[in-house]
């Protein structure tokens, strides 16, 4: 049972860490720089634990989620900015998962991608409307576990453990250091993407969290998000380890799951699909859900899974349009995987924007009470938050410097 | 109506430096084409191998290489037609090419992805294309 209760953070973790982008992020870090970035996703790990732990413990101690917090500490126009930038950063996310479950039921099946696009529309509305919070959570959260396979596939690869070990320390590459801070940036932008802790405090609030779960919420964000990274861990020791010394540049859910291919065979090859398919789908739901909580938080309106659909009658109308914007997005022909890259990008901008918020309330005792940040968390937060106002600051001018990371 | 025209400066500008610069092929352009063309021979070599020795999944097998073949058309098409900076017209149209040819063997390869003679017989092309480890 205790298994089952650290679902929401494994859900929010590979949702969060190993989407599409991510997957081809990560392992394009390693195809270009080895294990040299190791380090950076430590770094993000640790942050969104950090402000993962404390939006959940808001969730936990006020029953109110990030946006309620954004909305009453930033006020309606700062708040309103928030919203606007989260929500299109959401969905861009949104259209790009779906294009990614539909690549990866095409991987699997054959079938065209046009109609496996209305498919995974179809199939994700279905899930959303019928299955319970709970065991949305347990089905993408322990299905995307699937994804271990590239553990696996890391160590028969065998990588230069030495090399690895390097690679978890801090350091510049002074060779092509713009390209190298783009994918930092990046990592640390994909690994504190605002839609988790959205998502997660919502969560939280879901699963009817009170002060008893705060011992729960630290289990969820530690656990669920350390796996996240060692997923990315696996993933950058196969570039590093396959791809960057067959000179090969991946770009293309394909290439990754080929990535198990090499040294599991076609067994690894499907537990990678299949876990990518979850994992995808599973971050589908997290966007989905995610811009739904937002808007009706952030108006005030009934919000939640724990209530029937007809019980938050303008959450469920907000999901639904939602997910049919998604559709006319990728029907378009856009690659969901640039996509979702200027998805994480853009993001990074909107980071501060969310941090805050999550901030000023952990430390106001009138929301919080005995609950508030102490030392640890302020000090981790604040070092957090004027490293998310860098990022924030560099992303886009990295981005056109390094030609999207193409150099 | 100036706030608009400044937005619409501001998007062509980040437009022309994220490398969307009229489709020009310069020195800097062809060698990152030439490295994506590289990389995709070498990836479809990495794909040959796996068909030749293992039990591929016919659908991946078939779909990823009709992936790849689209993405090594596209440069064909693309450097066979942009235009180029005046002494590199030579390395363009033969990169353009090499695309081609790549293209033609995942064409190849996507048509018989359960096939493991074909494949092994198509990994030495593709590692001779890109030039792999």
């Amino acid at each position: 049972v205790k298994i089952f209760q650290i679902a929401l953070g494994i859900l929010a973790a590979i949702g969060g860490f190993v989407d599409i982008g991510d997957l081809v992020f990560n392992t394009a870090a390693g195809a270009t720089f080895g294990y040299q970035l190791l380090w950076v996703i430590v770094i993000g790990v640790v942050g969104i634990i950090v402000y993962s732990e404390m939006c959940g413990r808001v969730a936990a101690v006020s029953e109110k989620a990030v946006f309620d917090a954004v909305r009453e500490r930033v006020g309606f126009g700062g708040g309103l900015v928030t919203l606007v930038a989260a929500q299109v950063v959401n969905l861009m996310t949104l259209a790009a998962e779906v294009g990614g479950v539909a690549i990866c039921m095409r991987l699997l099946s054959g079938l065209p991608y046009r109609w496996l696009i209305l498919v995974a529309i179809v199939a994700l509305g279905v899930v959303v409307w019928v299955v319970s919070f709970d065991w949305i959570e347990r089905i993408f959260g322990y299905g995307g576990l699937c994804l271990l396979v590239f553990a696996v596939a890391s160590v028969k690869l065998h990588p230069d453990w030495g090399a690895v070990a390097h690679g978890f320390v801090p350091h510049l590459n002074t060779e092509d250091s713009l390209l190298y801070l783009y994918f930092a940036v990046g990592l640390l932008g994909a690994a504190m993407t605002p839609y988790e802790v959205y998502f997660y405090s919502s969560g939280g609030v879901e699963e009817g969290w009170t002060p008893k779960n705060l011992g729960l919420n630290k289990a969820n964000a530690i656990i669920g998000y350390g796996l996240g990274g060692f997923l990315s861990f696996a993933l950058m020791i196969v570039g590093g380890t396959l791809f960057l010394a067959e000179g090969i540049e991946p770009e293309t859910l394909g290439t990754i799951a080929l990535g198990a291919q090499v040294p599991l065979g076609q067994i690894g090859l499907l537990l990678a699909l299949i876990g990518i398919l979850f994992a995808v789908g599973g971050a589908s739901i997290d966007t989905l859900f995610a811009g739904a909580y937002n808007l009706a938080q952030f108006m005030g309106w009934e919000w939640g899974r724990y209530r029937t659909n007809a019980g938050a009658p303008r959450f469920t109308l907000t999901w639904m349009v939602l997910l049919l914007l998604a559709l006319g997005i990728v029907v378009t022909g856009v690659d969901p995987v640039q996509l979702t890259e200027y998805a994480v990008i853009f993001s990074v901008v909107a980071l501060p924007l969310t941090y805050l918020p999550i901030l000023l309330v952990a430390n106001d005792r009138s929301y919080m009470g005995r609950y508030v940040n102490g030392r640890v968390a302020n000090t981790l937060g604040i070092a957090y938050f004027i490293l998310i106002v860098f990022i924030s600051l560099t992303a886009i001018p990295l981005m056109i410097l390094t030609n999207v990371g193409q150099g | 109506m100036r706030r608009q025209a400044l937005l619409s400066a501001l998007v062509l500008l980040v437009l022309v430096l994220a490398g969307c610069n009229g489709g020009t092929v310069d020195q800097h352009a062809l060698d990152k084409d030439s490295e994506a063309i590289d990389s995709l021979a070498c990836e479809g070599a990495l794909l040959a191998n796996e068909i030749a020795h293992t039990a591929s999944h016919t659908p991946f097998s078939r779909v990823h290489a009709g992936e790849l073949y689209t993405r090594a058309a596209n440069f064909q098409d693309a450097l066979s037609r942009r235009p180029t900076t005046p002494g590199i017209e030579q390395a363009v149209r033969e990169e353009a090419k090499k695309a081609g040819a790549i293209a033609h063997l995942f064409d190849q390869l996507a048509g018989d992805p359960s096939n493991p003679e074909l494949a092994a017989t198509l990994k030495p092309k593709f590692e001779q294309q890109g030039g792999c480890a």
